[in-house]
């Protein structure tokens, strides 16, 4: 029994799910569902499609390279049945899982890095801007709470400083 | 799924290269053969100078189909074209190559 990848969208094809399609050129295509193998019947390109895991490696969206894909390798070696070989296999699935979803978390984070000052700038843009979709004008003149409070600066003396925050 | 007058191609050395389909063995009434059925079917296209002729009857295993075979373990498997090994009367092949890969469910069944 083998896990197998699904040609279009690089899931996992477990036992009992999903189609083979073998072609006249001996290449075997497989896939995880009808979705990707009616995709595929339409001849589309996994790497233009934007939910495969194709494309989101192309365009830097998910981890390419590490260390623990390595572990995922296709290997044609058959190995000798070990009890213990096989113990220790399953516990360092687990780990390799954890630390595999833990680098792909943390090259997420670094991708939105660096977008929440933009996020905050252009909420407080449509805040001031579409309020009236929300509240009528009139409204929010008589209800302050729904517009961004106005930063008071107490200017007891107009000094050079205050004159220039202001 | 092939019935009569299904066109098959020949994935062996046997001299036909394209067979129709007349009768499929086993039941009176039977529909549709699948992969790894006997079928009775006349030979379209033969390669010049080889024992079988065009328009000869013949017997003949089918090995690919497009239609998709379901196993009892769960896997599917789609060809991309109809094929058929000739055989005689007792289910030996009449060729002596097989051209390409075949399920391993036709390997159980008869001859190998």
């Amino acid at each position: 029994m083998r896990l197998e990848k699904c040609w279009f969208c690089s899931s996992t094809v477990y036992p009992g799910h999903g189609i083979q399609y073998v072609r006249n050129d001996a290449k075997v295509f497989r896939f995880c569902r009808s979705k990707c193998h009616k995709n595929f019947k339409m001849k589309r390109n996994p790497r233009k499609v934007k939910w495969t895991k194709a494309y989101r490696r192309l365009n830097g969206k998910d981890m390419t390279q590490d260390a623990t894909f390595e572990f995922e390798r296709k290997r044609n070696r058959p190995e000798r049945y070990d009890r213990s070989v096989t113990e220790n296999t399953l516990k360092a699935i687990k780990k390799i899982d954890k630390v595999r979803v833990d680098r792909e978390a943390r090259h997420h984070s670094q991708r939105m890095k660096g977008k929440k000052a933009q996020v905050l700038r252009e909420a407080t843009k449509e805040l001031e801007q579409s309020i009236h979709m929300v509240k009528a004008p009139a409204a929010l003149q008589e209800d302050s709470s729904l517009t961004l409070p106005k930063i008071k600066v107490k200017v007891s003396q107009p000094t050079e400083d205050n004159r220039m925050l202001e | 799924m092939i019935q009569p007058q299904t066109h098959l191609n020949v994935a062996d050395n046997s001299g036909a290269r394209e067979l129709m389909c007349i009768r499929i063995l086993g039941a009176s009434n039977r529909r549709y053969a699948q992969i790894g059925d006997v079928i009775v079917a006349v030979i379209k296209e033969a390669v010049p100078n080889m024992p079988l002729e065009k328009s000869e009857v013949v017997r003949a295993v089918i090995v690919r189909t497009c239609k998709e075979l379901k196993r009892n373990s769960g896997m599917i498997i789609r060809y991309d074209d109809n094929a058929a090994v000739v055989i005689d009367q007792e289910g030996n092949p009449k060729g002596t190559r097989i051209f390409w890969c075949n399920p391993p469910r036709i390997e159980t069944i008869k001859f190998y």
